[in-house]
């Protein structure tokens, strides 16, 4: 995504904001202009390269190759706040993963919520989830409070649209992070992680897979036999109508010093199950690309190339004991990320 | 019009997979207010060649007929054709239609009771005269009723000519009473004009048959609707057929719209639903790529009345795309059904017993396991089933003519998923 100056009133972007200072306007796209992601009705075909090849139902008229999906690929670009991106992959035909990303003065809400295949619909579960969350963490950091209330939008999902929801109903997991100047909250639900990347040594995993290999590796099972079981990620808690009544787990951190506070789908992590090349890889996609999206992009295109067996989604947040800028702090604008750009 | 459109798929292909299907359900709620968008014009046409003399046919056939001039609404156009060696027409005058009224309808029974048996069958002649006073009256909702009792005596190839030329002018619902008629004739008539074949064993049951033929035509409100599927470049329309509430193939029906589109009649409607079967051939594409393998419209002339999408996902999960769509495996196995019934007939009658055997035993299986109750009871009245599950039957020694035509006209009836007959 390219951040502009703002083309409603010429103010220059603040640093982060995903809506313009002065007024108020998203600056993620221009008002009204169709979303970049879906070719309008009338261009020409991304596959065949026919001309006016898309129909009004975003299918191309010629060789009926579906023109693009929004969510494939969503970038969400704060700045040097924060950044997250969400990728289908290369082997799912969909991308079930869904992510939030909300930056105020000095306060960041991060979600990232992985759909469970199995379920009907799981793409809408975590996209509910997402936004649900998300939504809640902006009038309080509490994130259990707002996992459940995801859990409850999620659960209200199998009793709406398509029947078959009823017998498969939509599921998902959820990972969330309220930061609040140096204080961060987490929560989860499920095998989605958060990691706390120190400027050196290994990452540190901040949640503890709510999966099938984490109880037999608790239970005494060999860590690496645990992990090829072919049930290694089966998981054990999710969010959904047929998910038993457990408590999100949760932890909150004061953040000494500086780091990165890394959130992610099973996607990434499952290519990086070492915290030392977890950590070794961030960091150098941090410092290959120099803004934090060009780091978040680098990571998914780093899962895609190790096979993107899995939608992967990933976001990074910044976290320092002693706050870089605080800007006036008069803004209370809720800028919740804007969604944006090129698939890959 | 309201009507909708659903389709029932697995999209899910495997990689390399080429083969679409999807069935795709069409229901009309009819009219509002149940009104006709367009006119309406009923023809009986009566067999009264000599042989209908039998069984008190002929005047079976007087009473059918005078009960279905009863059932046709005010205002319809109709008029009624004498079957000898030629087309006469026994109401209004020669080339005439009426217009119903309590007057027409008792001026219209009172013809019928000029109708005498004599003469000879002459079903392209009678079929070409129908079609000749439906042409006074285009875009009406044009519906025929053929009753036959024996052969017909044209000359070879005659009647096939006469189809070809009045193919989609109107439909005719043909009922064969008696035993002397052939399946396979009226069957002919039935597909190339959109209806329904039947048989009547006893002349008794003509003018409830005759009844219930009118009262539904009388509940079409729409005259000309069509399929229009659109598919991709390099892709082909393996077949399109209609498989409830019977099986009709329609493939062969189609009539080129634009690029990449082709126009499938699917006569009159009414309030009423039917299921279609779509078997697209698409090009292979890789994995997470989605397709638009068809786009399905139901048509009337420019008026689109409602859409559905058949589409292809192409995925590496073997746990999707192995997922057999319940409605497309039911309606396979359905038109796998009638198959198998009409190749059992054929070769009983051919004296293969040992193929009939296997295709009877075959579509008892099937029709036990879909549910098709109805179907199942015909086939025991030509076979004894002994395990429908595995599809062991016995062939019956002596065989009622009028069962096995019975089994062989209703071979095409399917049952819906789920309901039980």
């Amino acid at each position: 995504m390219t951040m502009t100056d703002c083309a409603s009133c010429a103010d220059e972007r603040a640093a982060g904001a995903a809506f313009c200072e002065a007024c108020g306007r998203p600056l993620a796209s221009s008002p009204g202009a169709p979303p970049a992601e879906i070719p309008p009705p009338g261009e020409p075909c991304p596959n065949c390269g026919t001309p006016g090849g898309v129909g009004a139902d975003g299918y191309c008229e010629n060789c009926g190759m579906l023109a693009g999906r929004p969510r494939d690929h969503i970038e969400a670009d704060c700045g040097a706040i924060a950044a997250a991106v969400t990728d289908r992959g290369r082997r799912h035909h969909r991308n079930e993963d869904h992510m939030w990303l909300a930056v105020r003065d000095g306060e960041v809400d991060v979600v990232v919520c992985d759909g469970v295949s199995a379920s009907f619909d799981p793409d809408v579960a975590s996209e509910t989830a997402a936004t649900t969350a998300g939504a809640l963490l902006a009038s309080s950091p509490d994130v259990s409070a707002a996992i459940l209330g995801a859990k409850e939008a999620v659960a209200a999902l199998a009793a709406t649209g398509d029947p078959r929801r009823a017998v498969s109903n939509p599921a998902c997991t959820i990972v969330a992070a309220a930061v609040r100047g140096s204080e961060i909250n987490i929560g989860w639900v499920g095998d989605s992680r958060a990691y706390w990347l120190p400027p050196d040594g290994p990452a540190e995993q901040l949640t503890e897979d709510d999966s099938w290999a984490t109880h037999a590796i608790a239970m005494g099972a060999d860590p690496i036999a645990a992990m090829r079981d072919p049930k290694a990620h089966a998981i054990t808690a999710w969010l959904g109508a047929d998910a038993a009544p457990v408590l999100p787990r949760t932890g909150a951190f004061t953040v000494v010093g500086a780091g990165h506070l890394v959130l992610c789908s099973d996607g990434l992590w499952n290519y990086l199950t070492d915290p030392a090349d977890f950590a070794a890889t961030v960091r150098e996609h941090l410092r290959a690309g120099g803004t934090l999206i060009d780091a978040a992009r680098g990571l998914a295109g780093f899962a895609n190339d190790a096979g993107g067996a899995d939608n992967i989604t990933v976001a990074i947040v910044p976290v320092s004991s002693t706050p870089v800028s605080a800007p006036s702090p008069a803004t209370e604008t809720d800028t919740t990320a804007a969604t944006d750009t090129a698939k890959e | 019009m309201p009507y909708t459109a659903e389709a029932f798929q697995n999209e899910f292909l495997a990689l390399g997979a080429t083969e679409v299907n999807a069935i795709v359900t069409v229901t009309s709620s009819g009219a509002e207010g149940g009104r006709r968008t367009s006119g309406a014009t009923e023809i009986i046409i009566v067999d009264a060649s000599g042989s209908m003399q039998a069984e008190g046919r002929i005047n079976a056939a007087r009473q059918a007929a005078k009960a279905a001039v009863e059932c046709i609404d005010d205002g319809v156009n109709f008029a009624i054709i004498a079957g000898v060696s030629t087309a006469q027409q026994l109401f209004p005058a020669p080339g005439q239609l009426a217009v119903s009224s309590p007057q027409s309808r008792s001026d219209a029974i009172r013809s019928i009771d000029r109708l005498q048996a004599s003469g000879g069958t002459a079903m392209g002649a009678w079929l070409l005269l129908a079609a000749q006073l439906f042409g006074q009256r285009p875009g009406d909702i044009a519906h025929a009723i053929l009753l036959t009792d024996g052969d017909n005596g044209e000359r070879a190839g005659y009647l096939e000519q006469v189809l070809d030329s009045i193919a989609g002018r109107f439909t005719c619902d043909c009922r064969g009473v008696g035993v002397n008629w052939k399946v396979s004739e009226l069957r002919k008539i039935a597909q190339a004009m959109l209806g329904t074949v039947d048989i009547v064993a006893q002349p008794s049951g003509l003018t409830a048959a005759f009844e219930q033929m009118m009262v539904k035509a009388m509940g079409k409100t729409a005259a000309d609707v069509q399929l229009k599927v659109w598919t991709p470049v390099n892709a082909t329309v393996r077949f399109v057929k209609q498989v409830e509430p019977e099986v009709m193939d329609l493939t062969g029906k189609r009539i080129e719209d634009g690029p990449r589109a082709g126009r499938y009649p699917l006569g009159s409607w009414g309030a009423e639903s039917r299921d279609y079967h779509i078997c697209v051939d698409v090009p292979a594409g890789a994995a997470g790529d989605e397709m638009l393998a068809a786009r399905v419209s139901v048509v009337e002339g420019d008026t689109v009345h409602a859409q559905s999408l058949v589409r292809a996902v192409w995925t590496e999960d073997t746990a999707l795309s192995t997922k057999i769509n319940r409605q497309v495996a039911h309606y396979t196995g359905q038109a796998e059904l009638a198959e198998a019934i009409q190749a059992g007939i054929e070769a009983r009658k051919a004296g293969d017993d040992r193929t009939a055997t296997i295709k009877f035993g075959r579509a008892a299986q099937l029709a036990h396991a879909s549910g098709n109750k109805a179907t199942e009871e015909l086939l025991a009245t030509v076979v004894d089933i002994e395990d429908a599950a595995t599809g062991t039957v016995r062939l019956r020694r002596k065989v009622e003519a009028a069962d096995e035509m019975a089994l062989d006209t209703r071979s095409t009836k399917t049952v819906r998923v789920g309901r039980a007959q």
